[in-house]
């Protein structure tokens, strides 16, 4: 099995505040692994960590080692822009940006440059359509994208960060914010890029990191307890703690 | 602290419920034998009218499971129990069918003319239901040794069946037993050998409900 992110006793502190503690795992290639746990656990600092987000937040300081695709992502010659194209992010409540819809998936492709009309058309059709979107959106691609629905919006996000041609798509509780609906057309979606994309997802619903994930990760309180097969972690965990959380039993 | 208390009572009147269904099948099954051995066929029909009570049992457990997988989506050893449960009411009731195969045997055995005394029938009954007794008790007390127990004692049965058969043969050759008499008897053993079979299948959910794994 091919490993995109290899984790290795990775730490890291906001200020004197521990939020991750000795962190090894491996992030296989075109799988989808999902991160559980209570509120606070690390989940979305570990995320973060993934395509170095987390240098944008101050007093944070990071031990350990992180390689992507086989490179240490805090080498002082790593290009942490080029991370962040290769590992794009989608988070909790959609953020379009304060444009029209073409122009939100055109932002990343014009940012690197591209400039030729035809392939951005292109760029920007194939990323709606692998987001599930064209077929809603083909006919008012010059409206703002602030009149699309909630789960239209976190589409678009998706579209946006396909656009980018990434390898990896991070995703931060990206249905917390939406009806079953909208939720059940994203998580068709998530497995639908499996086929060309690594995911990480965080979230809380349990069910959802049951249906779609192939790798389930429990962290508490910044410790990785568990990491498995998801069919494993949720028929038969090894640790208490992972049984205590996930049956619903957790004091 | 502990959440989930609903959900914790829930499960607990399920385990009640099994260990009362249990118990059913367990009196019928005793008191099969019996009326076999003793050709007691008042003793038998009862047991023919007791197993619809049999089957209610299965019917409201199985509609509890399936409201409490609904409802509670249950997962890891919550959802092995439940897993289990719904199985093995299954082979319960299966083992209180075979009850009334040979309740219905012993009144036609009564009916028709002849005996033919095998103190094996009786060796065999009495493992049969140690084993039903030993799967519950494992059930209820999580013991896994005690279900591979059960699965051990499987192999006595299956002797005392083939034991069983090579004597009705050499009867049938020595003209010691009505033609009636040696299919009964045959009959009995084969209920008796599923017997055997479905307590290893109730011993084999238990320790799949304790350690998610199922042989
Ligand atoms: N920018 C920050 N500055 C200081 N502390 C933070 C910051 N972000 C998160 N934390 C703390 O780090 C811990 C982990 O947070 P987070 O990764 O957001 O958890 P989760 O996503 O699992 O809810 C929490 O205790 C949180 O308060
Ligand atoms: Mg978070």
């Amino acid at each position: 099995m091919e490993k995109v992110f290899t984790i290795k006793k990775l730490n890291l502190k906001y200020g004197e505040k521990t939020a991750l503690l000795d962190i090894n795992m491996d992030i296989p290639k075109n799988e989808i692994t999902a991160l559980i746990g209570p509120s606070g656990c690390g989940k979305s600092t570990l995320l973060r960590t993934l395509n170095r987000m987390n240098d944008l937040i101050e007093n944070c300081h990071v031990k350990g080692d992180i390689k992507y695709e086989g490179n240490d992502i805090f080498s002082k010659d790593f290009d942490v822009i080029d991370l962040r194209t290769n590992v794009g992010m989608v988070f909790q409540k959609p953020n379009p940006f304060p444009m029209s819809i073409f122009d939100n998936v055109a932002y990343g492709p014009r940012c690197q440059g591209v400039k030729d009309k035809k392939i951005l058309q292109e760029t920007v059709i194939q990323a709606l359509k692998n987001a599930a979107l064209y077929d809603e959106v083909r006919d008012r691609l010059k409206e703002s994208a602030k009149e699309l629905s909630g789960g239209q919006q976190q589409r678009l996000c998706i579209a946006r960060a396909i656009a980018m041609r990434p390898d990896v798509i991070l995703m931060d509780e990206p249905t917390s914010a939406l009806d079953p609906i909208a939720t059940a057309k994203i998580e068709d979606l998530i497995l639908e890029l499996k086929q060309k994309y690594t995911i990480v997802i965080v979230t809380h619903n349990m069910q959802q990191a049951a249906r779609i994930s192939d790798n389930t990760a429990f962290l508490l309180m910044g410790e990785l307890i568990e990491y498995d097969k998801t069919d494993k972690i949720f028929s038969n965990p090894a640790k208490a703690k992972t049984e205590e959380y996930i049956t619903g039993r957790f004091g | 602290m502990t959440y989930r208390t609903q959900f914790d009572s829930e499960l607990d009147n399920l385990k009640l419920n099994l260990i009362r269904m249990s118990d059913l099948v367990i009196r019928n099954i005793t008191d099969a034998l019996h009326s076999f051995i003793n050709m007691n066929s008042e003793l038998a029909e009862r047991i023919i009218k007791e197993d619809k009570l049999v089957n209610d049992f299965e019917y409201s457990i199985e509609k509890e499971c399936m409201r409490i997988i609904l409802r509670e989506q249950p997962v890891a050893k919550d959802l092995r129990l439940i897993t289990s449960v719904l199985k093995m009411i299954t082979d319960l009731e299966r083992i209180g069918d075979h009850a009334v195969d040979l309740s219905r045997l012993t009144v036609f055995m009564e009916k028709s003319e002849g005996n033919f005394n095998l103190p094996q029938i009786k060796l065999m009954i009495d493992v049969c239901e140690e084993m039903i007794r030993l799967a519950l008790d494992s059930f209820v007390n999580k013991d896994i040794n005690m279900a591979k127990e059960v699965i051990d004692k499987d192999d006595l049965v299956d002797d005392y069946f083939e034991e069983i058969k090579q004597l009705v043969v050499k009867a049938i050759k020595e003209n010691n037993i009505s033609a009636d008499y040696s299919i009964y008897l045959m009959m009995a053993a084969k209920y008796l050998e599923r017997i055997g079979d479905h307590a290893v299948n109730l011993a084999e959910w238990v320790i799949f409900s304790i350690t998610g794994e199922h042989q």
